[in-house]
């Protein structure tokens, strides 16, 4: 299943960002000194892979609908 | 369309504008003085807020001025750090800056090495009562520190931290242009093809459109009651986009309202047509046309170089790209869907 696949890939993705955000927060602004938005990010960053697996959990499903009417094309 | 890597790509760009658009700092900047008017001849002393800034880090000593209009100069006689956000500064008001007795509205300049300069428009508004005294003669400025060029999002007065809305409001109706259009071409098609398929994949271009749209007025009211002061403002570009989103209701209403499949494919697609030969005018011409609250009036082209720097840039983009493959994904998952039911319906008994 490839859903691994991705999820490591969103992992990486995200460490990579993350080092790079920190790398130049040696003086942090003002927005992140209190440090709470970072939560903020993480729920965002959650619900949108939410909807992402929800996305591909409806395309196997139809997926399954197609192969089972025979369907070939589209 | 089944193929994976585009659906991988659209996530890793989601992600990124999320992080990158939530997380970049804004470029210090002046926020805000403590007091608002001040008379000439008196010596004027208030607390600048810095946003960002870091003032007892800079090297050489802070300056100030007060400018009136294009070349009026007035230089803080005294600059205290009091913090890395805060500076008390002192200001000699002359005698006579106006030639006639009323408000002069000053702008406030704050130059320091660490965070280069920034503008305060409209700080102080100075009265001026009626003197004697000669003009008061302008202060030397040798130079500005430059603006920061760091990994930053621009501080703009009123925007402030909502800049960050621009990487997914703005986005949003990108992509409902390019799925409106999308669906028009997939009309064309239809009426020259005559095959099915296209007319539902026009009206699933057109349904995620749809959404786009409502969630791009529901985004920008948020963003216009926290900027603007209230939900809908009457703006130009609020209202087209409301009655281009009404108009687009209507096709699903015309498209629902036949049984027979071929009538309802062939008005559908009609309609369609018509319906995005308003999107033209209703999005690009009319409010350029008039007035707005919206960057982009007056004959600008939206988005021009005065709203986006070059950081800004570089989440806006991907997040445009992110936001039209996730309604291409949604969108193909739809017609799979109407394709299957469909077929299912045509190999049990037709009944709809």
């Amino acid at each position: 299943m490839y859903t691994k696949k991705i999820l490591s890939l969103l992992f990486f993705v995200l460490i990579v960002c993350q080092n790079n955000l920190f790398a130049q927060a040696e003086n942090p602004d003002f927005f992140r000194s209190i440090g709470k938005i970072y939560v903020v990010v993480a729920v965002l960053l959650i619900v949108m892979i939410g909807i992402f697996l929800f996305l591909f959990y409806l395309e196997r499903r139809i997926k399954k609908m197609e192969e089972r009417l025979g369907d070939s094309h589209s | 369309m089944r193929s994976l890597w585009w659906k991988i790509l659209c996530m890793i760009l989601m992600v990124y504008a999320i992080v990158a658009g939530m997380l970049f700092p804004l470029s210090p900047a002046t926020h805000y003085i403590d007091v608002s008017s001040g008379e000439t001849g008196k010596a004027l002393t208030f607390n600048v807020f810095g946003y960002n800034t870091n003032y007892s880090q800079s090297k050489k000593p802070i300056r100030a001025w007060l400018k009136k209009g294009k070349d009026f100069y007035l230089c803080a006689s005294d600059v205290k750090v009091v913090s890395d956000r805060q500076l008390t500064t002192t200001f000699q008001i002359p005698e006579k800056i106006a030639d006639n007795p009323q408000s002069v509205n000053l702008m406030l300049i704050v130059d320091s090495e660490a965070d280069g300069h920034s503008v305060l428009p409209g700080a102080v508004t100075i009265k001026q009562t009626a003197s004697n005294a000669s003009m008061a003669s302008s202060c030397q400025v040798d130079y500005l520190e430059e603006e920061n060029q760091g990994i930053t999002f621009p501080f703009r007065n009123i925007l402030e931290e909502t800049i960050r809305s621009l990487y997914y409001h703005v986005p949003l109706w990108f992509a409902m242009m390019i799925f409106l259009l999308t669906s028009m071409i997939y009309s064309i098609m239809y009426l020259v093809k005559m095959n099915i398929r296209y007319s539902i994949i026009a009206s699933e271009f057109a349904r995620v459109g749809v959404l786009f749209g409502i969630l791009g007025l529901v985004t920008g009211m948020m963003w216009a009651k926290h900027t603007w002061g209230a939900y809908w403002n009457w703006d130009i570009r609020q209202n087209t986009a409301a009655i281009q989103v009404l108009i687009y209701l209507a096709y699903f209403i015309l498209r629902d309202s036949f049984d027979d499949m071929e009538k309802k494919a062939r008005i559908g697609a009609v309609y369609n047509i018509f319906a995005f030969a308003t999107v033209i005018p209703l999005m690009f011409v009319i409010p350029r046309l008039s007035s707005s609250l919206h960057p982009g009036t007056g004959g600008n082209p939206a988005l021009g170089s005065n709203d986006l720097d070059n950081t800004m840039r570089m989440v806006f983009y991907p997040a445009i790209i992110g936001f039209t493959l996730l309604g291409v994904w949604i969108t193909s998952l739809f017609t799979r869907l109407q394709l299957v039911k469909m077929k299912y319906l045509d190999t049990d008994e037709f009944e709809d």
